[in-house]
């Protein structure tokens, strides 16, 4: 469905991006992951055909973004990372004019659009003007904007930031309902969002891919360890020597006092040995209680930085 | 385009704007009207028109100012251009709204000449021309307030561009009285002409072959121009600034002359605007 060939943005010196490649395949979500000032948004900027490329091409559904630009942006719904809102608009005369401008007209045109307030939940709105919108319900309208027109493909530029936990779980449940019927691009700096969404993840540093592969494997590829949070019970340093004596523990550090009485510890083992049942017999014998075990994930820092110290080039 | 003139409309009424526009604009000519034709008892309704002019000067500058640079910097132009609108519709559908709202001020000032008809008999004709001449005037000072607009995301720096650049036009007639006509400066001053439009494909290409093939094309021109008819040279500082003197072409309609030619200037005169501002949007993505 989307193609993106050899893609290089330079301004002047600097290297945006640089050679990207990758397709995104019918109806898969794409998770976009880097940290801020990757090329991600510029990536996604070249795609709809709001800045060109410096080389290489862009195709969408079979159509080249500089040959048939038109043709391009007919099939895409695009949320940028700052919605693109008139303040001084009220949330249906906005949709009103996204309608007009992507040419959505005749009958259907109102059906889809009460549909679309329905699904993004901003149907008590539509009246009030958008400068006077909370962030959620702008970030709602921004997406409300993008699904106008039904597009094929949706590029959705962080769409949950600046919202608050409840309305990240509604967006992210409502970005999967989408991918039934949508292609998605979707860029986001927190791993756990992407793991919950997508069904493939690109990563990406400096304007380089530097891994691509589904969200389970990069963490389980990536990882060579688990770690644990602990608190126990205990004195510090009997503590540290008792779970370094535990076979399978790489790596034990103090995280200092935190509750009375009591220790935090940091836990590290082989990726492949459950040290959890271990950790609590040896624990129990010596009649440490355990107060909390936690289960650290590998955030994106961790495979971040492991994949760009290792400076692997998955194209 | 319907859609972005509609949107623009309303945005003009939806700020202060439009109304700070048209409160403006009807003072200023009802207070010419009044000194002019009422306290005169004068007839002459044309010279209000010509005398009333200055006003663009401080009212195009608001009515342009955030056309494009409000888009710019609210970040909404993302929408404009990843939509399957064209860049040139956007554009016309913003300056024909701004054209829209002062041709309805303009409209109202008609009253004024209706009121006079009833002491006595109006040069209709001339009036009419008048009313051409003016709007025209107005809609070339709007593509060019327009234009300036697409050049910054700031709302006060256009605002000020707009108004310098407009001043400029005032005081062209000026600066041509104190330009030398001889054949000498003639010449320096095409040089001049082909080195600018040199570094301007320089600057845009970025390509020295190409700005050194300009340079040798122009050279080439102004050499067979001065071989087949060096008359041409003579006082070509001042024919060059006539040329964007719009103020000189509008000088004609205050004095009953409806010339065709001077029309079709202004038409051109916005289409260039119009044109240069769909360029450098177009421009913007490929920097």
């Amino acid at each position: 469905m989307i193609q993106v060939e050899n893609v290089t943005k330079r301004y002047g010196q600097h290297v945006a991006v640089d050679h990207v490649n990758f397709t995104v395949n019918k109806g898969e979500i794409l998770g976009f992951l880097g940290p801020n000032g990757a090329g991600k948004t510029t990536t996604m900027n070249i795609i709809t055909g709001y800045i060109s490329t410096t080389e290489g091409s862009v195709k969408v559904d079979g159509y080249d973004i500089l040959a048939e630009p038109e043709e391009v942006k007919k099939r895409i719904g695009y949320l940028p990372e700052f919605p693109p809102l008139y303040m001084d608009m009220t949330v249906q005369e906005y949709l009103n004019f996204v309608s007009d401008i992507k040419k959505v007209f005749g009958p259907r045109r109102k059906q889809s659009m009460e549909k679309i307030m329905d699904l993004v939940k901003i149907g008590d709105v539509r009246k009030r003007l958008i400068k006077n919108l909370s962030k959620g319900y702008k970030q709602r309208v921004g997406l409300a904007q993008a699904l106008i027109g039904n597009p094929p493909v949706l590029i959705l530029d962080e769409p949950t930031v600046g919202l608050d936990p409840k309305q990240i779980i509604e967006i992210r449940n409502l970005i999967k309902e989408l991918g039934r019927e949508h292609t998605i691009i979707l860029s986001s700096h927190i791993l756990p969002e992407v793991s919950a969404i997508c069904e493939r993840v690109v990563i990406i540093n400096k304007g380089k891919i530097v891994a691509s592969d589904t969200p389970e494997n990069l963490s389980r590829g990536l990882g060579d360890s688990r770690k644990f949070s602990l608190r126990i019970a205990a004195e510090e340093k009997q503590a540290l020597k008792l779970i370094r004596g535990i076979p399978g523990v790489k790596y034990a550090e103090s995280q200092g006092v935190r509750e009375k009485d009591t220790v935090d510890i940091l836990v590290e083992s082989e990726k492949d040995i459950d040290i959890r049942r271990p950790l609590f017999y040896a624990l129990s014998r010596a009649e440490f209680p355990i107060l909390m075990m936690k289960s650290i994930d590998l955030t994106l820092e961790d495979i971040f930085l492991q994949v760009t110290t290792t400076e692997k080039e998955v194209s | 385009m319907l859609a972005v003139f509609r949107r623009e409309i309303k945005a003009y009424y939806s700020s202060p704007t439009g109304y700070i526009f048209m409160g403006f604009f009807l003072l200023i000519c009802g207070f010419f009207f009044a000194l002019y034709n009422i306290w005169a008892q004068s007839r002459d309704y044309l010279s209000v028109l010509g005398n009333i002019a200055f006003i663009f000067l401080f009212l195009v500058p608001i009515l342009t100012m955030r056309l494009i640079s409000e888009e710019t910097r609210q970040k909404t132009d993302q929408l404009l251009l990843t939509s399957p609108l064209s860049l040139s519709n956007l554009v016309l559908g913003k300056y024909l709204a701004a054209v829209a709202v002062f041709g309805i001020t303009l409209l109202v000032t008609v009253l004024y000449p209706i009121i006079l008809s009833f002491f006595g008999t109006l040069a209709l004709a001339e009036i009419i021309g008048g009313y051409v001449g003016f709007f025209l005037l107005g809609s070339a000072f709007i593509s060019i307030g327009l234009f300036i607009s697409s050049l910054t995301d700031n709302q006060i720096i256009a605002a000020v561009a707009t108004f310098g650049a407009l001043l400029l036009m005032w005081i062209l007639g000026w600066i041509q009285q104190g330009m030398p006509t001889d054949r000498v400066s003639g010449v320096v001053f095409a040089v001049l002409l082909v080195i600018a439009a040199a570094a301007l494909v320089y600057f845009t290409m970025k390509n020295i072959y190409v700005s050194v093939a300009v340079i040798l094309v122009g050279a080439a021109i102004m050499t067979l121009i001065y071989i087949i008819n060096p008359f041409a040279y003579d006082g070509l500082i001042v024919k060059f600034l006539d040329w964007f003197s719009l103020l000189k072409r509008y000088d004609g309609f205050t004095r009953g002359i409806l010339s065709l030619s001077s029309v079709f200037y202004f038409i051109s005169f916005c289409s260039a605007f119009l044109f240069l501002t769909v360029r450098v949007i177009e421009k913007r993505r490929w920097s």
